[in-house]
């Protein structure tokens, strides 16, 4: 057994019909809308009408979007910190790494003095 | 008007997804979010405070705290769109409690956004839309916020109700009362 739709059900039916474009007319035959309610489907199809989205000032849409942008780039390190610390560790190794070599090498070569009397 | 109907209930998936896993994964991209819902969220805003300043106030906030909060939005039901708009709720409930009062709004600034672009259609209901907006300006704010986010953003009565933490019924109620009291204030 099935129950017949409230009144505020087919009301809504009827105004998801006029959202997809059916004209009150269909609207409300489709959705089953009493002689009472009609006159809510005029008004509902007045509001469609009438009632428009307002455009947002373009300078105030660019603030807001550089904000955001701004906000988004910033904390990228503190929302991936597992990042922040593999890219120290490995800067750190390299810098050890760099440092040690250098110094290797330095206890190798000879002097520049040296290298010219060995050459003479 | 831009307005579209909100998915069947359960009958088809959050189209935003892909874009809110995007900006998820990389917060640059909820761009793409913010220029799709800035309008709707702004006239959100502007229709229940019914002053520009005010809303765009509303709105930067709504935007801000969305943005923080992305992390955090799982698709269990609720689309992204009311759940952002549930976020603009709580900003313009807290701009309304911070006015001290909840007046009936004067929506006379209304009248520059009303019958689109066609000047036609300007003159034919520019009467018809000062009526219409007098009335709306006279609903209670719950009953005002559904027409609002039903006729202006395309809400469907499931996403409403996730907006203002009622049922889909009582969404449902609630339009149906506001309409009534609508078509009885325009009769008058």
């Amino acid at each position: 057994m099935t129950t017949r739709p409230t009144r505020a059900e087919r009301l809504d039916r009827a105004i998801e019909a006029l959202l997809r474009g059916s004209t009150p007319g269909v609207a409300a035959a489709t959705a089953e809308i009493g002689g009472d309610d009609r006159p809510l489907v005029v008004v509902a199809e007045s509001l469609r009408t009438t009632l428009a989205q307002p455009v947002v000032a373009p300078r105030f849409e660019a603030r807001v979007g550089a904000r955001l942008s701004g906000a988004a780039a910033t904390p990228w390190v503190l929302r991936h910190p597992g990042r922040l610390i593999v890219t120290g560790a490995v800067g750190s190794a390299l810098g050890v790494g760099v440092t040690a070599y250098a110094v290797w090498r330095s206890t190798r070569r000879p002097s520049g003095a040296a290298h010219r009397l060995l050459q003479r | 008007m831009t307005a579209q109907p909100g998915p069947a209930p359960g009958t088809a998936r959050d189209a935003d997804l892909p874009d809110v896993l995007a900006a998820q994964r990389d917060h640059a991209a909820f761009g793409t979010l913010y220029r799709r819902y800035l309008d709707g969220v702004y006239g959100y805003c502007f229709y229940l405070l019914g002053d520009h300043h005010d809303a765009e106030d509303v709105t930067e906030r709504t935007f801000v705290a969305a943005l923080a909060a992305i992390d955090a939005f799982r698709d269990e039901g609720a689309t992204f769109r009311a759940w952002l708009f549930r976020i603009a709720h709580n900003q313009l409930a807290n701009a309304l409690r911070a006015r001290g009062r909840h007046r009936s709004t004067s929506l006379d600034a209304m009248a520059e956004l009303s019958a689109g672009d066609d000047p036609a259609l300007l003159a034919g209901r520019a009467e018809e839309g000062r009526r219409l907006r007098g009335a709306l300006g006279r609903l209670a704010d719950d009953r005002r916020q559904v027409i609002v986010l039903r006729f202006v953003d395309g809400l469907s009565a499931r996403e409403i109700g996730a907006v203002l933490g009622r049922s889909e019924g009582a969404v449902r109620v609630l339009q149906h009362r506001a309409l009534r009291q609508m078509a009885d204030l325009l009769e008058t």
